[in-house]
């Protein structure tokens, strides 16, 4: 749970660090600008380089669009929309502005996801949901859609019961926490008894001892890559910063000061 | 009030709606005139004016120089700047204020907001007759959110945003597109912008100048509100002045920061440092704005917001139910913020 502040703030630099705002000129509609780079990489074609399709003008970028959806797929299903379209729109000769492709999806019916299509071997298969799910909010923050009262959006992620996320998200990663916390502290038992002879068991009756592995325990929690450290700090930072603000008019005590 | 997601889940404000109850739309343009007129006919002086600088005193008992451009009627009359002599200076003009830059309160960091009035056809006005939006997401703003508010007989189409100022059109463009399909026929009649302070001025008393509303920093972060908090804190430095008068007989800061500043601190600052919480941890990511608007169906979400938003004052909830909304909360963040890895994952495949 420790780690979940840090996680929007990291999410949130994650996907500002998307390439395509920075090499954007000005005047280009940002849903056209995207659609080059990610039908191009969905259907795995990545020699294309990003900054020629992002700097292409709006007309070349209609005519790229049907030549990266008619190459090799993967992703299948949602993908038919934007050939039907770019198509239509190459076809039209003089349509710049495409029209933003829909999310469609055979099991996505009136507005949340028909679990009766996602049954595998008698129960519902969770974990193709949370795919699935995953890929419309992909989809939609890519080609973000206009709202209508008739095909309003009713899925709630709660009724994923918990232990679909814990088996297929908590569990790796707690076992590879284990495994750090393991590697760590066989070392650190192992480097301290050849240190000062004392045995792992009398190592915990150490005061001294005990706060080293809560350091440790608290360490391997919270910081799981290097970036961890930075955000962290940023994070306190923040923290206190409205606060200080706010206070900043208390600690001014000569009124007769320069203007600032 | 109904908060649109992402990707599109709609969170319906108005379910858990008390009877009376209601979230106000405003025409600045007629509550400004409103309270000046109101104002006047309660025996205040309306001098029309533009104030070009203030002088400030040179001891405790010199009086503040306003000089000012005279407009309205005799205007053309008098001299083109004249001066006026007063004790005490309440700074109430607003996100670019002079008397702030006058008495030296500092700089604050301020987003834009900005908004356009659309005049829709009857039919698309009839659907707004009493629903306003709020849409979430990366694509209308990456710190902010984009709205659309009726106004009697338009609505204002807006958002803001203070990461992303330069990309301000395009998130504008971003937030009538979402809203496109009711926007239908619609006609631009006005485009506004503004800066909106994102947090107090270093200093907001100084001297015998007290700053209030915009002026002084007074915005509310996650909802954007300053009216209220405006109107409030001018009333408080008002009531404040005249009590220190009644009992002195004289302002000096000292008294001024006791009444006034004290007073606001501890009535409104809590309130403020727990939206801005709300900002910093719902507002970051798309993953986050999911988890909000998630949370944001709950019935108790939405009778708490409600009472906070009507009292201006945090309100207090039972804390068994406290303890299930923290509970719920952390799920959602969690759940969304997995689903948001998983995003990012198949962004990088």
């Amino acid at each position: 749970m420790a780690s979940l502040s840090p996680l929007p703030t990291a999410l949130s630099t994650l996907s500002s660090l998307n390439p395509n705002n920075n090499r954007l000129p000005s005047g280009h509609r940002h849903h056209l600008s995207l659609l080059p780079k990610r039908t191009l990489t969905l259907s795995a074609t990545r020699s294309t380089d990003a900054e020629g399709g992002a700097l292409d003008s709006a007309s070349a970028v209609v005519e790229k669009k049907p030549k990266a959806a008619v190459s090799a797929d993967p992703e299948g299903k949602e993908k038919q929309q934007p050939e039907a379209v770019a198509a239509a729109a190459a076809g039209n000769g003089a349509a710049v502005k495409a029209e933003m492709p829909k999310f469609r999806d055979p099991r996505w019916v009136n507005g949340t996801w028909d679990l009766k299509q996602f049954v595998k071997g008698g129960g519902t298969d969770w974990d193709a949901v949370i795919d699935a799910e995953a890929r419309r909010r992909k989809w939609l923050e890519d080609f973000p859609e206009a709202t209508s009262n008739d095909e309003a959006v009713v899925f709630d992620t709660s009724i994923i019961p918990w232990w679909a996320w814990i088996k297929r998200f908590h569990l790796p990663e707690a076992e590879r926490l284990n495994g750090r916390a393991a590697m760590v502290g066989f070392f650190m038992a192992y480097f301290v008894d050849s240190l000062t002879g004392i045995g792992l068991v009398n190592q915990m009756g150490n005061f001294f001892c005990k706060t080293l592995l809560f350091v440790a325990v608290v360490g391997v929690l919270l910081i799981r890559k290097n970036e961890d450290i930075e955000k962290l700090k940023k994070l306190l930072e923040e923290t206190v910063l409205y606060d200080k603000q706010w206070q900043a008019t208390w600690r001014d005590d000569s009124p007769t000061d320069s203007k600032k | 009030m109904r908060l649109l997601s992402p990707s599109n889940l709609a969170s319906d404000f108005s379910r858990h709606l008390r009877p009376a109850a209601h979230i106000a739309m405003l025409r600045r343009e007629v509550l400004d005139s409103f309270l000046r007129s109101r104002a006047q006919s309660q025996g205040a002086h309306l001098l029309p004016a533009l104030l070009t600088s203030l002088s400030l005193p040179s001891s405790p008992l010199h009086p503040y120089l306003l000089h000012y451009i005279p407009s309205g009627a005799g205007a053309g009359a008098g001299p083109a700047t004249s001066t006026l002599a007063v004790d005490v200076v309440v700074g109430a003009d607003g996100a670019n204020s002079r008397v702030a830059r006058c008495i030296g309160a500092g700089d604050y960091s301020t987003a834009i907001a900005f908004q356009e009035r659309v005049r829709l056809p009857p039919a698309g006005m009839a659907a707004y007759a009493d629903l306003a939006e709020m849409y979430v997401g990366d694509d209308v703003s990456p710190d902010f959110y984009a709205w659309v508010f009726p106004k009697c007989d338009h609505v204002a189409v807006g958002t803001g945003t203070a990461a992303a100022k330069p990309a301000i059109r395009r998130l504008q463009a971003a937030a009538r597109a979402r809203a496109a399909p009711k926007l239908a026929g619609g006609v631009v009649v006005r485009v506004e912008a503004h800066p909106i302070p994102e947090h107090p001025r270093p200093r907001r008393v100084a001297g015998r100048a007290a700053l209030v509303g915009d002026a002084a920093g007074y915005v509310a972060r996650c909802s954007g509100e300053g009216i209220y908090f405006a109107a409030k804190s001018g009333r408080m430095c008002g009531d404040a002045i005249v009590r220190i008068w009644k009992e002195k007989g004289r302002v000096a800061e000292a008294d001024l920061k006791r009444e006034y500043l004290r007073r606001w601190d501890e009535e409104f600052a809590g309130t403020f440092r727990f939206l801005d919480a709300l900002q910093r941890v719902f507002y970051g990511s798309n993953a986050a704005r999911e988890a909000l608007v998630e949370l944001c169906g709950d019935e108790y979400v939405q009778r708490m917001t409600f009472d906070s938003y009507l009292h201006k004052k945090m309100a207090a909830g039972r804390p068994l139910d406290d303890l299930g909304l923290l509970w719920k909360s952390a799920g959602s963040l969690l759940r969304a913020t997995i689903l948001g890895r998983e995003v990012e994952r198949l962004r990088s495949l």
